[in-house]
């Protein structure tokens, strides 16, 4: 084997033992990302110099192309939020790998091993490179775990068409529990035991029920209702049930400073203790009023599915946490 | 004034007092129409100084009236 011997005398020093998978030419660039560094295998057949020129001009088109990638990689990532960065960052990386080994099989000046510019695709290196950042893949929220405190219903208000006119004044003389006082307001009060809930049935068929403590309860009560109507003779349905709105509370059990709150929260906040006791919070993502006590308590409204109350939750939990009363 | 029946019941779920009655008192119905108030309860004891009547089922006829009020039970 006189595969040193081909290099020129002053690449002899530099070049690798063979078959070592060290850069035989130091590529000492910071810009060079570690572990995408080129491989360049012992050549078989010299042309020595003009090879190696060859050889050194990849090299750098591909460090220039690697960067460009880079930077591009990170002003999206700036942008863009960080879970569908991560992803995104290590599927390119990985691609981006892949690509650069493609690539450089590309001038086939070595017939012997393709040329690996890249650990082999499907591998993630053992050390990030140090140009693409630390993205994790999960977000970089605070060592947090969730609060482990979940916000229980306490009311929901729904609505629902029964889809046919109703004569208010033979409901509330036929119907039992039921009011109705047209001087004051315009329709039927009627409340039923299981759920223990409160309906309000309008002469246009429109109903709104309120007091269940489910989604679930909600819509039982008012096909109770709608029941109701239905056995005193009028043709009711049951069109277009909505949840119009669910309130939650909970106690995250401990004291809260609620002037720091509303001082470094001011665009969301609002504190009146003169008015009322209670900071209001109006959290925009999701769109969900929060009435936060000094004593723990947290109210939380406006929600049109349950999900909206636990993230509000999860959201202003950290914060409550940051001004806790410490006296 | 008029808003606060409103008030009352468009929140509806606020004050269920005619609600709470039935689960702890012996409240059956309510009924309120025409300014009249119907209710039949059950199980009530009627104490005076002297008697005491037990009774099933009592139902109670109530308009609002400046000087006169009606109360018939059977």
């Amino acid at each position: 084997m006189d595969q040193n011997n081909s290099l020129p005398p002053y690449a002899q020093g530099l070049a690798s033992p063979q078959g070592a998978m060290t850069p035989g030419i130091p590529i000492f660039s910071p810009m060079m990302p570690y572990g995408t560094g080129l491989t360049p295998q012992p050549i078989q057949n010299t042309n020595s110099l003009s090879i190696l020129e060859e050889q050194q001009r990849q090299q750098q088109q591909q460090q220039q192309q690697q960067q460009q990638q880079q930077q591009q990689q990170q002003q999206q990532q700036q942008q863009q939020q960080q879970q569908a960065v991560a992803a995104a960052a290590v599927q390119q990386s990985t691609s981006q790998q892949t690509t650069q080994g493609t690539s450089g099989q590309a001038p086939q000046l070595f017939h012997s091993q393709t040329l690996t510019t890249a650990p082999l695709p499907g591998t993630t290196p053992l050390y990030p490179s140090p140009m693409t950042p630390m993205t994790p893949i999960t977000p970089a929220t605070p060592a947090s775990e969730s609060s482990g405190i979940v916000p229980q219903l306490q009311n929901i208000v729904s609505t629902v068409n029964l889809g046919c006119k109703l004569d208010l004044k033979t409901i509330a003389l036929r119907a039992r529990n039921a009011e109705y006082n047209p001087k004051r307001f315009a329709a039927v009060i009627m409340r039923i035991r299981e759920p223990r809930t409160t309906a309000l049935i309008f002469s246009s068929g429109k109903m709104v029920c309120t007091g269940a403590k489910s989604e679930e309860q909600s819509r039982l009560a008012a096909r109770k209702y709608a029941r109701v109507v239905q056995k005193l003779g009028f043709p009711a349905k049951f069109l277009d049930f909505k949840i119009q709105n669910m309130v939650g509370s909970c106690d995250v059990k401990f004291p809260i400073r609620l002037e720091g709150l509303v001082l470094t929260h001011q665009q969301f906040s609002s504190y009146e203790p003169e008015l009322f006791p209670g900071l209001i919070y109006r959290m925009i993502k999701p769109r969900i009023v929060l009435l936060i006590f000094v004593s723990g308590k947290v109210v939380l409204t406006g929600a049109k599915v349950r999900a909206e109350i636990y993230e509000a939750f999860e959201n202003i939990y950290p914060i409550l946490k940051g001004f806790r009363k410490t006296t | 004034m008029a808003y606060q029946l409103y008030r009352n019941t468009t929140l509806g779920n606020s004050l269920q007092e005619s609600l709470d009655e039935l689960i702890q008192g012996s409240l059956n119905t309510y009924r309120f129409c025409d300014n009249v108030w119907t209710f039949v309860l059950n199980d009530v004891e009627f104490r005076e100084v002297t008697e005491l009547i037990k009774v099933d089922k009592v139902k109670i006829v109530a308009c609002d009236g400046k000087n006169t009020g009606s109360n018939t039970t059977e």
